[in-house]
């Protein structure tokens, strides 16, 4: 047993890849692995662990830079952060402090930052504003920092999250500084109206100052000021669609100063925003991106409970909107948080595959993988016409296919056609080597000792060596550079390309020496 | 079932000047190509949706007169439109800046008409992504070129592999011009993959002429009935993946086969006229020297 193994560890070596690629794609355990794409697919993941991307699965695929610029090496002068943002805001056009973020250097090596993303602020505007306000800066450039894109992906997460969109995932890609966002099994439409908006929710009072002049006190009631944030109501006997809230009892105080002021709380109010802006009582603005979505007034009630101080205890509030689904997206937005910088999802790229469709590319790819094998199969028939060459032939150049799926399960990696079509690349440079070893051997007639074996194996070993670094080398560019989904291509070729050479193809050799030796 | 006997050539028959003039003459066609596309379009290829941007949907249409159907649907006017053999869907594809993505799904779905997939990229982004794979083919090559030299030490037959090598990737690029495929990320793999696939063949002929025993002719003999059984394996794989991949719709796959294939098909040419001739001149005179 032990002569046999050490003889033909080669073999053996193959037969515990195969197990392990088994136990990797049918294995229960491993089934709850990363979840790289999620749950796509209920009948994949049934039967086997294979992931498949959306190109087999369905859904939505969004790639979109942040839009923004950024002032390298700030010299704050001493200011804080929030001073900084206030200041440049102040000079630039329709720029609130919520488009403005000045970042302070927390590690050494690290430089100050100022970013604005403002869509509609221009590099040279940026530059004016920062001189005008008296901070020194390195250079503007396009795009936001680390720290903001990170945010903004928590940011995407938690919505997709709240939204009940099970399987997405948001990532930055290949560090190229978008951001990628991969929802299996959903309309484009739905993903791209859920993320497209930064989702910065405030609450202005409209109200009539003492000179009489109708202005507004803006940002009484931000993200930060609620305690909790229940699902969205439909409100049907009363208010209508609405997002009950609670306020920190901090913020509740400040609240009821501000309302108590601007002549909101006491014995409530009617607003009448809608009709006639210029002749009505204080209102509530909900704010959504700068725009209002709804004016609603206040019950004499809740007006009654906040002037005395008792709903500072209590402090629940209800958010009112026009429509159910907007106070949908506003509670989506609460709870999420406001992205940092708007998405370009116009500016990328953006894929949509309907589930059926995606189905059907998957019977379509396993029909055209099978067929591509056998007719592999065929050639190498017609050529050596003797099984004993050909069929072993054949079965390495699947064993090699199974270890690489095996890998794909193990990883999680997501199947999708660019590297369906890698596989079935690997499986024509597979078949060359093994027609190369084959001839090699069987050249200058019979082979009847291992010393002769071994020496024409290895020889036939030489130009697969070669071979396979020139392979690597080709597809290093396409594995190492941003370009879409053809990186599964490229990595899957590379590992196809190093699994044949060290495991799948020195197996051939050995399995083809007992064929040819020990008759 | 059909035996394949690798065609035995009698090289002793023709000269260099001879075995070189064919394919040397494609490979100045289809520079000629090339070199035409650039100066006309300002790119080797047309470039695809990738490159360019643009929205491209793939969509059922229900009822009579499909395609009539389709110019009536949208406020402007597709760049093409494609029917897919396999399930009778179309592939619409819209320029850059015709009108958004979004409002091009919307008017499809107000049609009636059943949204299978959308892709859209953004004219700003397409340009970028075009430098980084062109980027990314040259590097290929040079890594390859670079690697060879290395590896055989020699000038006359590592020039011979990356002048082979060279002409397998512009014959195709030739073709999908002449064949109206566009230059996607797809075709940028399938070129890419092509410069690792074309040059075994070559490798193998090499090694067996200058690191083997045995006279000339008898290695290249040997080398080719290995490498043309190797080549027209993987032919007869990508082959068949081409076929089924259009008749199924399935883009990225199509372009992949249909490039290895006429590849394939152009370093069988190249690496026995090309590469055996310089081989010859190199073993007959060249080492004289």
């Amino acid at each position: 047993m032990i002569g046999w193994l050490k003889s033909n560890w080669r073999v053996a070596l193959l037969a515990v890849f195969i197990l392990l690629a088994g136990l990797a794609l049918f294995s229960p355990a491993l089934d709850s692995g990363e979840e790289t794409l999620g749950n796509e697919s209920e009948e994949a993941s049934t039967l086997t662990n294979l992931r498949f991307g959306l190109d087999l699965a369905g859904g939505t695929r969004i790639r979109a830079p942040l839009i923004g610029l950024t002032a390298d090496n700030v010299e704050f002068a001493g200011g804080t952060p929030q001073e900084v943002e206030t200041d440049v805001a102040g000079q630039l056009p329709n720029t609130d402090t919520t488009d403005v973020i000045a970042r302070q250097a927390t590690e050494q090596g690290e430089a100050n930052t100022v970013e604005v993303v403002n869509p509609n602020v221009t590099e040279t505007e940026f530059a004016t504003a920062m001189d005008d306000a008296g901070y020194e800066y390195d250079e503007i450039s396009s795009g936001v920092t680390d720290a903001t894109r990170q945010e903004a992906i928590n940011v995407l997460e938690g919505k997709i999250n709240q939204a009940g969109l099970s399987g997405g995932t948001v990532q930055e890609f290949q560090s190229s500084g978008d951001i990628l966002i991969e929802v299996p099994g959903q309309d484009r439409q739905d993903v791209i109206e859920l993320i497209e908006d930064r989702g910065n929710v405030r609450v202005d009072i409209y109200y009539q100052n003492d000179s009489g002049e109708y202005t507004t006190e803006r940002a009484v009631l931000t993200q930060d000021d609620f305690q909790s944030i229940s699902t969205a109501s439909q409100g049907e006997n009363g208010p209508g669609p609405n997002v009950p809230v609670t306020i920190r009892p901090d913020s509740a105080e400040e609240f009821r100063e501000v309302a108590v002021e601007t002549g909101l709380a006491p014995g409530g109010s009617t607003c009448t925003y809608d009709q006639d802006r210029e002749n009505t009582q204080p209102c509530l603005l909900l704010v959504v991106d700068g725009e209002v979505v709804n004016a609603f007034g206040m019950n004499p009630d809740l007006g009654e409970s906040i002037e005395s101080g008792d709903w500072v205890r209590d402090s629940s509030f209800i958010l009112t909107t026009t429509d159910f689904e907007e106070a949908q997206r506003v509670a989506i937005n609460l709870r999420a948080g406001a992205l940092p910088a708007q998405l370009d999802v116009l500016g990328g790229t953006t894929s949509y595959i309907s589930p059926t469709q995606g189905d059907n590319f998957r019977t379509y790819s396993l029909i055209i993988g099978v067929l591509s094998v056998l007719s592999v199969a065929g050639v190498v028939f017609a050529r050596y016409r003797e099984p004993k060459v050909a069929l072993p032939m054949i079965l390495t150049a699947f064993s090699e296919v199974v270890i690489l799926l095996g890998f794909a399960a193990y990883l999680g990696y997501p199947l999708d056609l660019a590297v369906i079509a890698g596989f079935i690349a690997v499986i024509g440079t597979g078949v060359d080597d093994l027609i190369i070893i084959a001839d090699e051997v069987m050249s200058e007639g019979e082979v009847n000792s291992q010393r002769v074996f071994d020496s024409r194996f290895r020889r036939a070993f030489w130009v697969i060596g070669v071979a396979a670094a020139t392979t690597i080398l080709a597809m290093s560019p396409l594995a190492a550079l941003p370009l879409g989904n053809l990186r599964g291509f490229a990595i899957f070729t590379i590992l196809g390309v190093l699994v044949g050479v060290l495991i799948t193809r020195p197996a051939y050799g050995d399995i083809l020496r007992y064929l040819m030796t020990d008759r | 079932m059909v035996a394949i006997a690798v065609p035995e050539v009698d090289y002793t028959q023709y000269s260099n000047r001879q075995l070189v003039a064919v394919p040397l003459a494609l490979l100045a066609v289809a520079l000629l190509v090339i070199v035409g596309w650039y100066v006309v379009t300002g790119a080797p290829a047309n470039l695809g949706l990738e490159f360019t941007g643009g929205t491209e949907l793939r969509i059922d249409v229900d009822g009579e007169n499909p395609r009539q159907q389709i110019d009536e649907a949208f406020s402007v006017a597709p760049e093409s439109v494609q029917e897919v053999d396999v399930d009778g869907s179309f592939v619409v594809t819209f320029q850059e800046g015709a009108l958004g993505s979004s409002q091009i799904e919307e008017e499809a779905n107000a049609a009636g008409f059943d949204v299978l997939t959308v892709d859209s990229v953004d004219g700003s982004f397409g340009p970028e992504q075009g430098q980084l794979a062109l980027g990314g083919v040259v590097a290929a090559f040079a890594g390859m070129s670079v690697l060879i030299f290395v590896i055989f030490r020699s000038f006359v037959p590592s020039i011979a592999i990356v002048i082979s090598a060279f002409s397998d990737v512009m014959i195709p690029l030739a073709m999908m011009n002449l064949f109206g495929i566009d230059l996607t990320l797809g075709t940028v793999a399938a070129l890419l993959m092509l410069i690792g696939y074309s040059v075994d063949s070559d490798i193998l002929l090499n090694n067996s002429v200058l690191r083997q025993s045995g006279d000339f002719y008898e290695s290249t003999r040997r080398a080719m009935r290995t490498g043309v059984t190797m080549t027209i394996t993987s032919i007869a794989a990508m082959a068949v993946m081409t076929i089924l991949a259009s008749l199924f719709g399935i883009q990225i796959m199509q372009a992949i086969g249909f490039i290895l294939v006429v590849g394939l098909l152009a370093d069988l040419m190249n690496t026995y006229l090309v590469n055996v001739s310089l081989l010859r001149w190199y073993v007959y005179e060249g080492v004289k020297r």
